[in-house]
């Protein structure tokens, strides 16, 4: 016999738990389909829980009850080479007020404290429940298995937030196959600190975090690495295009133990201790890579439904899937009140994805995805870059060039004109 | 620090029915066996000389690298059944 609710939703992650929250507050019946044994034990991610309105809007000050390690005020974007780092830093007293702008957290704690929220507004949560196939009647979507169980679970509308490689989403039809150049392979070293030490090494006070981005710690591969303040740990890892990590030969771990010798990262390290280890795919195919987002009965969120983005500066995913969790949850809402769960009905879905600054930021930094692929960037740049530097900053006795000379001339020995030039538009196109 | 014993530092609950299958005959004609250097796990291994790849899917941290990489059609991946695999603890 199968069990009815109002609503499945597959993976209790953040849009999943955004969606079942909203959901059971309005008095729904709301099962939220776990495959870990709690939510977060199959999740991770570089660190950085970005604010997000809708989370703020639904739990007002979560951040006084949520598990979180630190507030993110310090942001650094560094250029490496294996022997220098030229880096920006960006400190602001403004992240200090609330809503924050950012905290580092662990997903195995957040997102269960997320669904737990959920549960406490009503919603169902089982874990250790790997959805398996989709029920499907008169092309609309109705219910879902379980993997190893017996019996069924019937809806009227499914939520599929079952992450980066979706397959109920395939199972629907909605996603083509994946590309390797459309995905981001993220792996991440947890390294054990004490705080004091935090505190003193990043130049942090209280619950101030920081934020690191490095280019060109890759060994040329396209991607870049990134290193996160926790109170009592960092989180260390990097992200590289499948397709650039195929053609290299290398594997990741390698390409990892690569910046954890650089002497500069060796620094930062220094004493740490070997925590966890993990792995996840991103998708960072873009606009272009989002798949069809809603059929009968079905809609997709989150990381399924592609919704993550990068412009080199900004790297956003849990947001957006939080925000989308809560589209489509309001979306489910008025279908089941007109009581109808076609496709043509939950084509709101996508308006008011649309309407949201999930699709506007995609569509503003479309082009970005374009310049992530541009293999001097992550190599050939930085070491401009770091030359230019050197060649400002050391004395020696020999006559000094102009800023501008001096610059082209250290560009033109890594770089031809032609390029410079196609880079620079390319650049230029995506952000400016 | 030893990075081929990362994987080490990460909890499973080890199910006794693996979640990837190989079809080893098609890896055996594979030109380029890209899952054996890109899994961040090292869960792969191609023996040059009985030209067999295995899989060790205990250790499987799931990302899905493999099954996005395979060309060839000879990797049936799915996510392990629920409560089983990879256990992140702080990550």
């Amino acid at each position: 016999m199968a069990q009815y609710f109002d609503v499945i939703i597959v993976g209790a992650g953040p849009a999943g738990s955004m969606a079942a929250l909203k959901l059971a507050r309005a008095g729904l019946k709301v099962v939220m389909l776990e495959r870990g044994r709690y939510p977060g034990s199959k999740n991770m991610f570089g660190g950085l829980l970005h604010n997000t309105p809708a989370l703020n809007e639904m739990l007002p000050a979560f951040w006084e009850r949520a598990p979180l390690e630190r507030r993110v005020f310090q942001k650094v974007l560094a250029f490496m080479t294996p022997t220098s780092s030229v880096s920006m830093t960006f400190e602001t007293e403004n992240f200090e007020q609330p809503p924050y702008n950012g905290y580092t957290v662990f997903r195995p704690a957040f997102d269960n404290w997320l669904a737990g929220e959920a549960v406490k507004e009503g919603a169902l949560l089982l874990c250790d429940c790997t959805a398996e196939d989709l029920i499907q009647k008169d092309g609309q979507v109705v219910g879902v298995t379980v993997k190893g169980r017996d019996g069924k679970l019937r809806s009227s509308i499914v939520i599929a937030a079952d992450g980066v490689l979706s397959f109920m989403a395939k199972q629907a039809g909605l996603r083509r196959d994946f590309r390797a150049a459309d995905m981001g392979l993220g792996i991440k070293l947890l390294l054990g600190l004490p705080e004091a030490t935090i505190d003193e090494r990043f130049h942090l006070a209280r619950d101030e975090g920081a934020d690191i981005s490095f280019v060109g710690t890759t060994n040329g591969l396209r991607g870049g690495s990134f290193l996160y303040t926790n109170r009592e740990s960092i989180s260390i890892g990097m992200v590289v295009h499948l397709d650039s990590l195929r053609a290299s030969g290398k594997a990741p771990y390698q390409v990892l133990d690569e910046l954890l010798q650089h002497p500069h990262v060796r620094k930062l390290l220094k004493g740490a201790e070997p925590l966890e280890y993990s792995a996840h795919l991103i998708p960072e195919g873009g606009i272009k890579a989002i798949p069809k987002l809603y059929t009968g009965g079905m809609l997709v969120a989150g990381d399924a439904a592609g919704l993550c983005y990068t412009n080199g500066l900004n790297l956003e995913g849990i947001n957006l899937a939080m925000t989308s969790g809560a589209l489509a949850a309001e979306t489910a809402l008025q279908a089941i009140e007109a009581g109808d769960y076609t496709a043509r009905m939950l084509s709101s879905y996508k308006k008011k994805l649309d309407n949201s600054f999930i699709m506007k930021d995609m569509k503003t930094f479309k082009n970005a995805v374009g310049m992530m692929h541009m293999e001097r960037l992550f190599q050939a740049y930085p070491e401009i870059a770091g030359n230019i530097l050197e060649k400002i900053y050391r004395v020696e006795g020999v006559p000094r060039s102009k800023l501008l000379r001096l610059a082209r001339k250290e560009a033109l020995k890594n770089v031809k004109l032609r390029d410079l030039i196609s880079d620079g538009i390319k650049i230029g196109k995506s952000l400016l | 620090m030893n990075v081929d014993n990362l994987p080490q530092l990460t909890q499973f609950q080890v199910d006794e029915q693996p979640h990837i299958v190989l079809n080893k005959k098609i890896c055996q004609s594979c030109d380029h066996h890209a899952c054996v250097q890109s899994c961040p796990a090292n869960c792969y291994t191609f023996d040059e000389a009985t030209k067999l790849m295995s899989v060790v899917y205990e250790t499987c941290l799931e990302c899905g690298t493999c099954y996005v990489i395979c060309d060839k059609g000879a990797i049936d991946w799915s996510y392990p059944r629920g409560g089983y695999g990879v256990r992140f603890r702080l990550t």
